[in-house]
């Protein structure tokens, strides 16, 4: 009863604020955009290796494959690129001192990381598009850990 | 990192609380920000006596509503890790999400405006 008539009073007058501060953008960075764009890596490297070439002489077909081909290389290699400056962005503007401090091995784990995304350009390797979805939950486990809150991993497919 | 542990654990509010809060000697103020965490959530509301230190000074450990030196009327809430003479060094408790003493330096006791009692309610 009393509950309910403080929580009430509360929504109506709301206190006055007080700054638990940050000057930084604090809040708008999530590793979950390195992660869209990496899983994008993974389906465009199995759609690659799994499609099939036209029969020879079928030239109709052959247009089809190359346009479909192309297009899934243009994804692979926009989303690898992609995948690679978000995380360069929480590397560089979100993690301070600090945070290396909780977890000597950042560095090691953003460079690899970022090597992995580079390797998924180049190549059409599906166990280098899994291990950057290895580094990313790393990533998404570490940067949870310093905002202190618990968030599963989770995959859009 | 800080010789002096943050504060773990800030009470309920008691009856006697809120009857100071409604005799106008504590004022209700509500948390923005992540600085505080895992202490304090964004949206919880504490309690804060703003006469604590005419009687005695900040003590480290304490948690604090301080003025912030360079932009006035932006009340922000901390915690005192050390005092120095009048000078206080303030931090939050999430230190990655936080700008304190370690950005803006030593504050005075003047810019400390009052020691948060309890949560609300």
């Amino acid at each position: 009863m009393l509950k309910q008539v403080i929580s009430k009073f509360q929504a109506s007058f709301p206190a006055p604020a007080v700054y638990a501060h940050c000057d930084g953008p604090c809040g708008v960075y999530d590793p979950s955009s390195a992660r869209v764009a990496a899983e994008a890596v993974v389906a465009m490297t199995k759609k690659i290796l799994d499609l099939q070439p036209p029969a020879p002489g079928d030239k109709a077909a052959t247009v089809a494959y190359n346009n479909t081909l192309s297009r899934y290389i243009a994804i692979k290699e926009e989303q690898a690129q992609l995948a690679k400056e978000e995380l360069l962005i929480l590397w560089t503007d979100y993690f301070k001192p600090v945070h290396l401090e909780q977890f000597p091995d950042l560095h090691t784990t953003f460079w690899k990381a970022a090597k992995l995304c580079s390797a998924c350009k180049v190549e059409v390797s599906p166990q280098h598009a899994t291990e950057l979805m290895e580094a990313i939950q790393k990533i998404h486990g570490i940067f949870w850990a310093t905002k202190s809150r618990e968030i599963p991993w989770y995959t859009a497919s | 990192m800080f010789p002096v542990s943050p504060p773990q654990q800030l009470r309920l509010s008691q009856g006697l609380d809120l009857i100071l809060w409604l005799l106008a000697r504590r004022r209700r103020l509500r948390v923005v920000g992540e600085s505080m965490m895992p202490l304090l959530q964004p949206g919880e509301e504490v309690l804060v006596d703003p006469n604590s230190y005419r009687r005695h000074p900040p003590q480290p450990g304490d948690l604090v509503v301080a003025s912030h030196p360079h932009q006035p009327g932006l009340e922000l809430i901390k915690w005192v890790v050390y005092g120095q003479g009048d000078l206080y060094f303030i931090a939050g408790i999430n230190l990655g999400a936080s700008t304190d003493s370690r950005s803006f330096g030593l504050v005075s006791r003047a810019h400390l405006l009052g020691r948060v009692v309890c949560r609300f309610p």
